[in-house]
């Protein structure tokens, strides 16, 4: 990704004012601290903010996007920078493949499978083997969206099961519920989906793309960035899923470290920081990319897989979503 | 590339140097300043300074290291801001 900056956190709730044509971040609790606006490059906010108009007009002027989380951890909405990357040319040939049917449904079919085969990578390949088979199969002659979503969601429902049996008992899924999530497994699975959302978001801004236009998530998805929705499908068993299993069986993951009722649950204050610094050192994490023969950042992936669908919109390459190959 | 900068100025342009390096780099000291940036951010940061300055009192240096250097810290007693991006 462009220029020498860095994703900013705040995981404490905080009013961010303009200071010195640069950032001041005013928290609750600790002492102010500024923030070099060169070395911005998006922030996360994982608790309520305040802002004023100064500091839009200048967070505009360094297109820098913040991204807010929700209470319960899930993507809440974004102040973006006006939008000066989107092209004609290649919002209408964005338009002209979203809306050939076949097109759209051969992009959606394999968003999908690379899912499904990142979600199989992750949590079991002999496990799920069957699983990923039938989805095979029945996505094959899937010729709507709906059919396609019907069928991921019998695969994952499938992988939750799995992935239950590899978690301590206090932290098992026993199903995906958000809006609430339920308990303390769905509640980490929550935070990370949404951190990957606003990244991609992040990611998307910078290419040519329309994020309201979409292959597999309907176009009209609750006001969302339903382009976002798409891509981030194949990023969060990379993250979630996978960060999940790994800070369970490293015992990083507490239970006092989620504040849970009876019937939902959420991180509390400790965890979410410790959750959000190891999704930040895994965006840093690095694996060697193939054909571009260099060492290329988790980070970088999300940028990556952006500049390939605009590739497949305007010189109609066909598109090999992201699957896991390490 | 990583930048540390250090100043000696005339007192009564040490504000306006401190807010231009407010812009750019990380607050560690009081007139060092330390962080990243990119090859055109730095020219233009130069010409800021340059600006500012007063050539026959005022001295700045920019210690710069190639690109992807990270210098190894150490430091003893009461650091007083500690660059971290989680807040």
């Amino acid at each position: 990704m462009p220029t020498a900056a860095r994703t900013y956190w705040l995981t404490s709730s905080c009013r961010i004012r303009r200071k010195d044509q640069s950032l001041l971040i005013e928290r609750e609790h600790g002492d102010d601290v500024h923030i070099p606006i060169t070395d911005v490059r998006d922030v996360i906010a994982c608790k309520p903010i305040d802002v004023n108009t100064a500091v839009v007009s200048l967070l505009n002027q360094h297109s820098i996007n913040v991204h807010m989380l929700s209470y319960y951890g899930d993507y809440a909405g974004s102040l973006a920078a006006a939008d000066n990357a989107t092209s004609g040319e290649t919002v209408i040939a964005q338009v002209q493949l979203a809306t050939d049917p076949e097109a759209r449904t051969r992009i959606a079919r394999d968003i999908v499978h690379a899912t499904a085969f990142n979600v199989r990578r992750v949590i079991d390949r002999d496990l799920l083997a069957a699983p990923y088979k039938t989805l095979t199969a029945s996505i094959k002659n899937a010729t709507s969206s709906d059919e396609l979503m019907g069928a991921e969601g019998t695969f994952r429902r499938s992988a939750w099961e799995v992935l239950d049996t590899k978690l301590p008992d206090w932290l098992q899924m026993h199903g995906r519920s958000r809006r609430p999530p339920r308990n303390a497994g769905n509640a980490f699975i929550s935070y990370v989906n949404g951190i990957v959302y606003a990244r991609v978001l992040t990611a998307v801004r910078l290419t040519p793309l329309y994020s309201g236009v979409a292959f597999l998530h309907s176009t009209m998805e609750r006001q969302r960035h339903s382009l976002v929705l798409d891509l981030a499908e194949m990023f969060k068993p990379l993250f979630a899923e996978r960060l999940l299993l790994r800070m369970a069986s490293r015992n990083q993951l507490k239970e006092h470290h989620f504040d849970t009722d009876s019937n939902q649950a959420m991180l509390s204050d400790t965890g979410r920081k410790i959750v959000v610094a190891a999704v930040r050192d895994e965006l840093a994490a690095t694996v060697t990319h193939r054909e571009l023969n260099r060492k290329v950042a988790y980070d970088e992936l999300l940028y990556l897989e952006a500049l390939r669908l605009t590739r497949t919109c305007l010189e109609g390459e066909s598109y090999k979503p992201f699957r896991i190959w390490w | 590339m990583h930048i540390i900068v250090v100043y000696d100025t005339a007192a009564e342009r040490n504000p306006k140097i401190l807010r231009t390096c407010r812009r750019y780099l990380h607050h560690v000291q009081r007139s060092v300043f330390e962080g990243q940036l990119s090859p055109a951010q730095f020219t233009r940061f130069q010409r800021d300074v340059k600006d500012l300055i007063d050539d026959e009192y005022d001295h700045v240096i920019a210690y710069t290291l190639p690109p992807g250097a990270v210098p190894q810290r150490v430091t003893w007693g009461q650091e007083r801001d500690a660059p971290s991006d989680i807040l």
